[in-house]
């Protein structure tokens, strides 16, 4: 029994630090979906001594998620080395730069190669010193500078080095001790989510207005940030670049996100958000559709029947297009507001609804003498 | 002398013609011997992440031992608003172009010496003060130069400057690649402080293929064309650009090496001294058969 016992705790403990291994183990990439070995290996069969990667696979990169509160939130840049120290390490601010990532592309935005598993510090790919063997891709120095200049150099254009680094003493003769720059590890403040949004759209004939609905997109329709804030950068709000002898946008683009659901290249429909005064938005289920929500379906939300995210078309008026097929033992004809009495309840449903949209019943088929509503066929129960 | 017919006269002619433009074509079409694939070194030049940011001009003073600014000035962009040349004050100057699209980021571009592979300096010297080495550096020798500046007019880039302001030992300047650094196993004092590593130092034939690769990999962010791979025969410094190079400050050149025309035509004229021969025989020829016709007049 003993030995039993003994054979018992090792197997639990042997099994708990196999399972602890594998928790630090990244997971096995060769198992990941809609991954191949030619995805990132150029040879037939990769060794860890010559995995023979493919060339910086940006566009099938294999990346990882994590949230910005799990990652560091300060990292202070002082892995380059690049012959002088002409300024002090950066200190960069992860946890706001990520959390300002997932407005647009997340994580990808700059680890934009990493294999499932941990994050891989960017040293593993990007050379330390410039002066190396593979030249194929930028030292680290320079993968750095590129990722902060794709955004730092067009909000707020300029680009001195004096933005994130301080001049070192000894090259200027400055007795000032070298500083850190000390930008507070701050998150991006919360963007406040407008209720609506006017355009003014001077160049359209049928309105020069458009009040868009921009908190009933989000609350009734269900849309998320990322659905029309796709590919933003922040640019996007700070960009401090002359606009005004940039190219106007083309129709295309500026309806480029409506598009998604309305139809906006049918010209017959410009008014229903172009108008010449301010509409009052609101959005009319059965004016715009035809289908009435407000008898049975008031209380859904819209994915409960629009469960494609997005899409808001491809549904008709007739209750299979949700519901699936009806007949007398699966539909309890109690929650219409009528209970059958005795002699109706086991009819089909086609007996008296004769179109599919199970609208007033005909009675005609049995009954010369009755009609609803004026006569029923059980009792209302509500 | 054999009695040689006015037939016999023109047919040797026309053989010695036919040598010259046989010798004179194959020296065009001839490789260049100043470069050597296995150990020619070259920069490539991304114009599309450089942010004119000057560092390079300020750490090539340096290097060079030339008077310069404070780092800190160099942040002054107002320099971009005219075109500046590389001169004796400066090996390698920044200018700035407007962007592919109007709300597209300024490019900014790099100038410096081109290290041709067949550099028309070297050529033009006549007393060899230039010379090109085997990495591809092309130098200047301030011991043998005798201030002549052909080699100012026959450069393709205008490169080479003179320093006017000197009355005395006026000196040719410009980039010499870092050679004292090169020598050493340094990188060129550019290539070493660029921020956004636009400058990549390596073989000239990786530099190459690192350049047709990225432009395979983004074909919207970069014109299709290796500035420097051919132009005049080649050079060791390649741009890459989101525009035509002729359109950001660099001229439009052909393939064809500048002393590749030229000394095909000035070493043919000499070659294995059969054109001067040939030149010889007919002059020879017209003052023997003038002779003649003298002679018969007299005997007459």
């Amino acid at each position: 029994m003993k030995k039993n016992l003994l054979i018992i705790s090792f197997l639990l403990f042997s099994s708990a630090i196999v399972f602890g291994q594998n928790k630090k183990v990244p997971v096995d990439h060769a198992q990941v979906k809609g991954l191949t070995c030619k995805t990132c290996h150029a040879c037939d069969i990769p060794t860890k001594e010559n995995p023979c990667l493919i060339n910086c696979p940006r566009d099938l990169m294999v990346t990882i998620y994590q949230k910005p509160k799990d990652a560091p939130a300060e990292i202070i840049i002082n892995k380059v080395r690049n012959g002088k120290d002409l300024y002090s390490p950066a200190k960069f601010t992860h946890l706001a730069h990520s959390e300002m990532a997932e407005m647009s592309g997340g994580c990808v935005s700059c680890h934009h190669y990493n294999p499932p598993g941990e994050v891989i510090p960017c040293s593993n790919c990007h050379s330390e010193t410039r002066k190396r063997d593979d030249i194929s891709k930028p030292d680290l120095q320079g993968a750095f500078h590129r990722l902060c200049n794709d955004c730092h150099r067009g909000w707020s254009g300029k680009n001195d080095c004096n933005a994130c680094h301080t001049l070192n003493a000894k090259n200027t003769g400055n007795t000032k001790q070298p500083i850190v720059s000390s930008n507070k590890s701050k998150g991006h403040p919360v963007i406040k989510t407008p209720e609506t949004i006017k355009y003014e759209t001077p160049k359209a004939n049928k309105g020069k207005l458009v009040n868009f609905a921009h908190s009933q997109h989000i609350n009734t329709f269900g849309l998320d940030c990322q659905s029309c804030h796709k590919d933003e950068t922040c640019i996007k709000c700070h960009d401090q670049r002359d606009k005004s002898k940039a190219k106007p946008a083309t129709f295309t683009q500026k309806h480029k996100n409506c598009l998604a659901c309305h139809d906006t290249n049918n010209t017959s429909k410009c008014t229903m958000c172009h108008a010449n005064e301010v509409k009052e938005v609101g959005f009319n289920h059965k004016a715009r559709t035809g289908f009435d929500l407000s008898k049975f379906h008031s209380k859904l939300t819209c994915v409960r029947c629009h469960t494609t995210k997005g899409k808001f078309t491809g549904k008709n008026s007739k209750c299979s297009s949700c519901h699936g097929a009806w007949d007398q033992t699966n539909f309890n004809h109690s929650k219409a507001g009528l209970k059958f009495d005795e002699t109706h309840a086991e009819f089909e449903c086609e007996s008296c609804h004769k179109d599919a949209v199970y609208n007033k019943p005909d009675c005609s088929d049995c009954h010369d003498d009755k009609s609803y509503p004026k006569d029923k066929p059980g009792k209302l129960v509500r | 002398m054999p009695k040689q017919s006015r037939r016999d006269f023109f047919k040797i002619s026309a053989a010695l013609t036919a040598v010259t433009a046989g010798v004179t074509s194959t020296k065009i079409k001839a490789e260049s011997k100043d470069y050597i694939p296995d150990k020619a070194m070259g920069v490539l030049i991304d114009t599309t992440v450089c942010i004119g940011c000057r560092k390079c001009e300020w750490a090539c003073k340096v290097a060079h031992d030339m008077p310069t600014a404070p780092l800190e000035s160099y942040d002054n962009r107002t320099v971009f608003n005219e075109m500046r040349r590389p001169d004796h004050t400066a090996l390698t100057v920044i200018n700035e172009f407007p962007g592919k699209e109007l709300d597209r980021f300024p490019i900014d571009v790099k100038y410096q010496c081109m290290h041709c592979n067949t550099p028309a300096c070297v050529s033009a010297c006549i007393v060899k003060a230039f010379h090109k080495h085997p990495n591809g550096t092309v130098t200047w020798d301030g011991s043998k130069c005798i201030g002549c500046r052909y080699c100012m007019v026959a450069c393709p880039f205008q490169i080479p400057a003179f320093e006017f302001d000197k009355a005395i030992e006026p000196d040719i300047k410009k980039c010499d690649f870092c050679f004292e650094r090169t020598k050493i196993g340094m990188l060129p004092a550019c290539v070493e402080i660029c921020p956004n590593e636009v400058l990549t130092y390596g073989k000239r034939e990786d530099l190459i293929n690192i350049a047709h690769n990225r432009i395979e990999i983004d074909p919207d962010k970069y014109e299709n064309h290796v500035y420097g791979e051919f132009e005049v025969g080649g050079t060791s410094w390649l741009y890459l650009a989101g525009k035509k190079m002729p359109e950001l400050g660099m001229p439009d050149l052909p393939r064809a090496t500048a002393p590749g025309v030229s000394e095909s035509i000035q070493h043919g004229l000499f070659a294995y001294f059969v054109p001067p021969l040939a030149l010889y025989a007919v002059l020879g020829g017209v003052m023997w058969i003038n002779k003649n016709r003298k002679n018969s007049e007299t005997e007459e």
